[in-house]
């Protein structure tokens, strides 16, 4: 199952860069070069999009991966579920604790969507492009919003009004490789690992 | 204790393009009321090679030292500049009070002189009665004396205490120092006669704050003063990867959270850097912060700030 993803990304990447070499060396000949050169990078985040679901889907294990068009957005943003929880503010797990200690028995954790932005390795962003994502983005994906809202149990607002905003970077190589990282918006302390 | 620290003037001494504070109670004062604990870089005379125990001077930052400015807590000392400027716009007042204070050392060391004198010649008349009077031996040290030539200079700035209002470096040297035969020499001599000195600090000279040198280069201010004002410490970053290490409190108590590095606000920044970032910080239990201040417009002067936070996602 992971073999046939990898290939299958791989080969979607590699028809991206002949794509846009194409449009590279045609652009100084043809008049239209400028709808051209839009056309490609439309295909080139198309393809990157597809790389990105591709290697949640049959890597991770995400379902309900969907991908997210807004006109603020300066490309598709994806948003899925992910197998088990990614993510736990160190002060919702001090929280969980307690909660766990007070019931005396487990809370169970789980997974929340996530935001996944898909970046490719040779790109360079500003600090002024992230916040346009995040200023567009809400902190909760559509569909998620609805966890069980107004409880006492101070661990449950973390999933509702306390989440903070956080995108999984996802930065895709050549090789079809894809590394995911968390960005958070503003100051969140680390976790301890 | 409080009431001095209210209107507390951290002299920061600016060195060669360095911020220095030298007060070990100025550095107290800094660490808890404004969170700035800074480098220290002070060695021992004896074994100026070691650096395991670093004392004072304590070197700021510019940024440091530009927040400190921009809360009236502190002012730039910078002698040099200082003296120029002193030079250079003093007025008639200040050249005749400077001269002024120095014709009160000349006679402080007058009566240091008399003082020496007269303890060396009671001492020596306890003694046998010397054949022929012996010149007094003990001279005061930190008011050196000399011969002949320095009366001039005595006399000479007796003389200008009467004369124009030239600036004290146009008048030494347009003016004869020497008294030649034209000098009228019954001046001097009729008027009390001082011991020459030769000052061992120009302190009355200037008189800081006259030319309030501002700080430059501090490119990382906004961030830096971000995080400070939320009550964070910053260190350097070196040992984490970064530029800055930003600690929750004083780092005495608490390991750092953040390595930091601040950016411009259109700045490009290479996709790799935040992916080695990322995960340099999570190899050393940290997040990784990166800020930036969007510029100031038409409409607005100081834009926000924007932090993210980077860590690794462990998948």
């Amino acid at each position: 199952m992971n073999k046939t993803g990898h290939s299958c990304s791989a080969h979607i990447d590699k028809t991206t860069t002949i794509s846009f070499s194409q449009s590279v060396s045609q652009s100084p000949q043809t008049p239209d070069c400028l709808t051209i050169a839009n056309m490609s990078a439309d295909q080139h985040l198309q393809a990157l999009t597809k790389v990105v679901v591709n290697n949640l889907e049959n890597q991770h294990d995400w379902t309900q991966v969907q991908i997210h068009i807004q006109d603020n957005l300066p490309r598709p943003l994806i948003y899925g579920l992910p197998p088990k929880r990614l993510y736990v503010h160190p002060d919702e797990q001090i929280d969980i604790i307690k909660a766990e200690k007070q019931l005396n028995q487990r809370v169970p954790q789980e997974p929340e969507l996530e935001w996944v932005l898909p970046l490719h390795l040779a790109e360079k962003w500003s600090i002024s492009d992230f916040a346009a994502v995040f200023d567009a983005i809400t902190a909760t994906p559509p569909g998620g919003e609805s966890v069980n809202a107004n409880e006492d149990a101070q661990w449950q607002l973390w999933r509702g009004p306390k989440r903070g905003k956080r995108i999984l970077l996802a930065t895709v190589q050549d090789d079809s490789t894809v590394t995911y990282y968390w960005m958070h918006n503003g100051l969140v302390k680390p976790r301890q690992n | 204790m409080a009431s001095t620290e209210d209107d507390r003037q951290v002299r920061i001494s600016k060195i060669a393009g360095r911020y220095l504070v030298f007060d070990i109670d100025d550095v107290a004062y800094i660490r808890r009321q404004h969170g700035i604990c800074a480098v220290f870089t002070g060695t021992m005379p004896q074994n100026p090679t070691q650096n395991v125990f670093l004392g004072l001077p304590l070197e700021l930052y510019a940024e440091d030292a530009k927040m400190l400015l921009d809360r009236k807590v502190a002012y730039i000392a910078d002698d040099p500049l200082e003296h120029l400027t002193q030079l250079k716009s003093m007025d008639d007042e200040t050249r005749k009070s400077y001269l002024q204070s120095i014709k009160t050392q000349r006679r402080t060391a007058q009566l240091v002189f008399n003082e020496a004198k007269a303890q060396s010649m009671a001492k020596h008349k306890d003694k046998r009665k010397p054949k022929q009077p012996q010149p007094p031996v003990v001279v005061p040290t930190e008011l050196p004396l000399s011969a002949s030539s320095a009366d001039d200079v005595a006399a000479a700035v007796d003389q200008e205490e009467e004369g124009g209002a030239e600036s004290l470096l146009e008048s030494s040297s347009s003016k004869p120092v020497k008294t030649d035969s034209s000098t009228p020499p019954q001046k001097p001599l009729v008027k009390e006669k001082l011991p020459a000195i030769t000052p061992t600090t120009s302190n009355a000279m200037i008189s800081n704050g006259t030319s309030n040198p501002d700080v430059e280069n501090h490119t990382a201010l906004p961030l830096y003063s971000y995080l400070n004002e939320r009550g964070y410490f910053i260190t350097p970053g070196l040992r984490f990867g970064g530029d800055f290490s930003v600690y929750p409190g004083d780092p005495f108590r608490y390991h750092a959270h953040y390595m930091a590095n601040s950016y411009g606000w259109d700045e490009k920044i290479p996709m790799l850097d935040l992916v080695t970032s990322g995960r340099l910080g999570t190899a050393v239990k940290k997040s990784f912060l990166m800020g930036g201040q969007k510029p100031a417009t038409e409409n607005s002067e100081a834009g926000e700030l924007r932090a993210f936070c980077i860590e690794w996602a462990g998948m």
